[in-house]
């Protein structure tokens, strides 16, 4: 008999606990999905509709860029969303870019997270009808030009001229470095548009000292930054007279400057942080990184929906096809002025 | 008495019901949810987004099924993947230009698949034959994978530049607009950017190649010799050498087979992304794994079914789309995918504690 009442009881626990852990991951998400629902449904029901998708979530640069463009889309009464993956993957950020598709917003602005892999994907939201923007990546290999044929569906690039912001970051440290010595580069992964370019500008800053600036050589660290110091380590013990770090993230810099910092040349050897969120600000006052170049994500994010709107009222003249957004140079004597402080990127 | 044996059979009867059904059970509740909640979630483009993003998941995971029943792991899958997908990039470029789209596609699969089978090989015999434990062969394998893969592309994914490749990654076999109609493999003509909101794809290529593949899969594990052996492997090692199975032979085969699978879904990514990335599968192995335990298969072997498998991806890709659509944070997913392989392992162990009593 004891045995017979065993049963059900264990099937009852099993049968509640499956439910109850169901419900929960069904039920859970909803509270959350509701409140930015609310929130777009407030302007006017003919209202377009824009999506935003940044290349990965939780980084202060993407989150920036959305307060930017939320507060233009709450200006313009714009419905306004942002979505982006876990990881900076194209496999993960096409299921998400589909499902904004299925919704058919008026435009997405869209930082692509491979410039080869989203084309495809991108082209199929542009057959669905959708104006499409690129916002801090670019796609193709025309190095961001959308005049060109294979491209000129994208209705425009909004980015920095990373190869630009490469060269006036490196200048930067090479003036600090007194004009001369041995020269590192560490940076995240090949294949990523943006930081290919920052290195390509670098070096055309270091060529321009005619050879008084070595570069002894780049490394490639995931975006990992306990691997960029590892490798910054291997570099600082074969080359102990090294003059200048060009970090080409937050990541990079701040592994090199640890290697720096643990073999005690912090000021010695100067290091750049390519980006500017707060981390790196702390970095900067700490003398731990010499020089932060800041983008401006958040004037990107403003870019977009201003020519989202501008697309969807046809009024294509206002929309150039590549629109530069510029720098900041932020060094320990000029972070607190204005300017520096508007160019940091925001966490929340 | 009697009645306490009906009783104890009806309970069993349940469980044993339960355990089989409670994934789909799930699913269905699943997109009810999403389909009632999402706007946008139940349109003909997004089921077959979900269906095409979760092609290559799938296809590896088809492999994984088989190396799962035979009591193994594959960890391998995802970096033998990303390698076979370069080397088929690399010939795909290599070929001249006036070439054939199906003579480039077949000459990059068949690159991809000689790779992918030394991986599977090396594998297989060092499982089979020296008697490694399969988490540790593939764990090498996953590393010496992941290394020739970023050697052999230096680090950088190799763009395709062959014309229509992208088209067969992520076209349709039909097209439906509701003024201008039907068309066959192309949208029909003349249709302004305006009118194209309303085109509907039917059938992307990439969801009938896993379709084939799945069904050939399925039939293989369970109406022949090869698949019945792979279950005997799993459940009782001993027991099936001792029947005069050529145990060694088939889990090389096995081995094999979960290669052939990786590099197919290599592949697929080619032509679905116009490129060929050594980390295009880094994000696969614990997804495959967790479809595979999802559909009912035991990690002890013995037990599991390609279609169950189908389940557990698809539970997966619902999860990763209806989530974004009620715009909720993606690390959700990751929370919720964790929950459904526990609720899959505690069905399984309760039913499993039944059959001994």
């Amino acid at each position: 008999m004891i045995r017979h009442f065993h049963i059900p009881l264990w099937l009852v626990v099993l049968g509640i606990l499956a439910l109850t852990l169901s419900a929960c991951t069904a039920v859970a998400p909803a509270p959350a999905a509701q409140a930015p629902a609310a929130a777009t449904e407030a302007p006017a029901a003919e209202a377009p509709t824009v999506a935003l998708i940044y290349g990965v979530r939780g980084d202060g640069f993407y989150i920036t860029m959305e307060a930017g463009a939320r507060a233009k889309a709450q200006e313009l009464g714009v419905n306004f969303f942002a979505d982006g993956p876990a990881q900076f993957q194209p496999t993960l950020q096409v299921p998400i870019l589909d499902a904004v598709i299925a919704q058919r917003p008026d435009a997405i602005c869209i930082a692509a997270t491979d410039r080869q892999a989203l084309i495809e994907p991108m082209r199929r939201a542009h057959d669905a009808g959708i104006h499409m923007i690129s916002v801090d990546t670019f796609i193709g290999d025309t190095g961001g030009d959308y005049t060109a044929p294979e491209l000129n569906w994208m209705l425009s690039y909004i980015g920095s001229d990373n190869v630009q912001g490469g060269e006036i970051g490196c200048s930067a440290i090479i003036e600090a470095m007194g004009g001369s010595g041995k020269f590192y580069i560490q940076t995240t992964q090949p294949g990523v548009s943006t930081v290919e370019q920052r290195v390509e500008g670098c070096m055309k800053a270091i060529e321009a000292t005619n050879g008084a600036v070595q570069l002894i050589g780049m490394d490639y660290n995931d975006d990992n930054a306990a691997k960029a110091a590892e490798q910054t380590a291997a570099v600082l013990s074969a080359h102990p007279d090294l003059g200048g770090i060009f970090g080409t993230n937050l990541f990079s810099a701040r592994g090199a400057a640890q290697a720096v910092a643990n073999a005690g040349l912090t000021g010695v050897v100067k290091v750049a942080n390519f980006d500017a969120p707060e981390d790196a600000i702390v970095a900067l006052r700490e003398n731990v990184v010499d020089i932060v170049i800041a983008q401006h994500p958040y004037e990107m994010g403003e870019k977009c929906i201003e020519f989202a709107v501008a697309a969807v009222n046809g009024n294509f003249d206002a929309i150039p096809k590549r629109y530069p957004t510029g720098y900041t140079i932020i060094t320990r004597e000029n972070v607190d002025t204005e300017e520096a402080q508007r160019s940091i990127y925001k966490s929340e | 008495m009697r009645l306490q044996t009906v009783e104890l059979r009806s309970s069993r009867f349940w469980l044993d019901t339960l355990s089989k059904i409670w994934a789909w059970l799930f699913l269905l509740g699943m997109v009810a949810f999403f389909s009632v909640a999402g706007d946008g979630f139940l349109t003909p483009f997004n089921i077959q987004a979900i269906l095409a993003n979760m092609a290559i998941l799938m296809i590896i995971a088809i492999g994984q099924t088989y190396v799962i029943i035979s009591g193994g792991i594959d960890l391998s899958v995802g970096w033998v993947m990303g390698m076979a997908a370069v080397i088929s990039a690399t010939v795909m470029n290599r070929l001249p230009e006036s070439s054939p789209l199906w003579l480039v596609v077949l000459s990059g699969l068949f690159a991809g698949l000689l790779a992918a089978w030394i991986a599977g090989l090396v594998n297989g015999i060092l499982i089979a034959r020296l008697n490694v434990p399969p988490f540790i062969a593939t764990l090498g394998m996953f590393g010496i994978a992941r290394g020739i893969g970023f050697l052999l592309s230096g680090g950088m994914p190799v763009p395709i530049y062959v014309r229509g490749l992208g088209f067969l990654g992520n076209g349709f076999l039909l097209y439906h607009h509701p003024t201008a109609g039907w068309s066959f493999l192309s949208p029909p003509p003349g249709l302004a950017q305006a009118e194209l909101r309303n085109l509907t794809g039917y059938f992307p290529f990439v969801v009938i190649v896993m379709l084939v593949l799945l069904v050939i899969a399925h039939i293989i594990l369970s109406r022949t010799k090869f698949g019945l052996h792979t279950y005997a492997i799993g459940g009782n090692k001993e027991a099936a050498m001792r029947a005069g199975i050529p145990v060694a032979r088939r889990l090389v085969a096995i081995y094999l087979l979960s290669a052939t699978f990786a590099a197919i879904a290599g592949i697929v990514y080619n032509v679905r992304f116009t490129n060929g990335a050594a980390n295009a599968g880094e994000a696969m192995l614990l997804d495959t794994v967790a479809a595979v335990v999802i559909g009912g298969a035991s990690l002890f072997g013995g037990a599991g079914t390609v279609i169950g498998t189908l389940i557990g991806a698809l539970i997966i890709s619902v999860l990763a789309n209806g989530l974004v659509i009620l715009r909720v944070n993606p690390f959700w997913q990751f929370i919720a995918v964790g929950i459904v392989i526990i609720i899959a392992v505690l069905i399984d162990q309760a039913r499993e504690k039944f059959a001994q009593e």
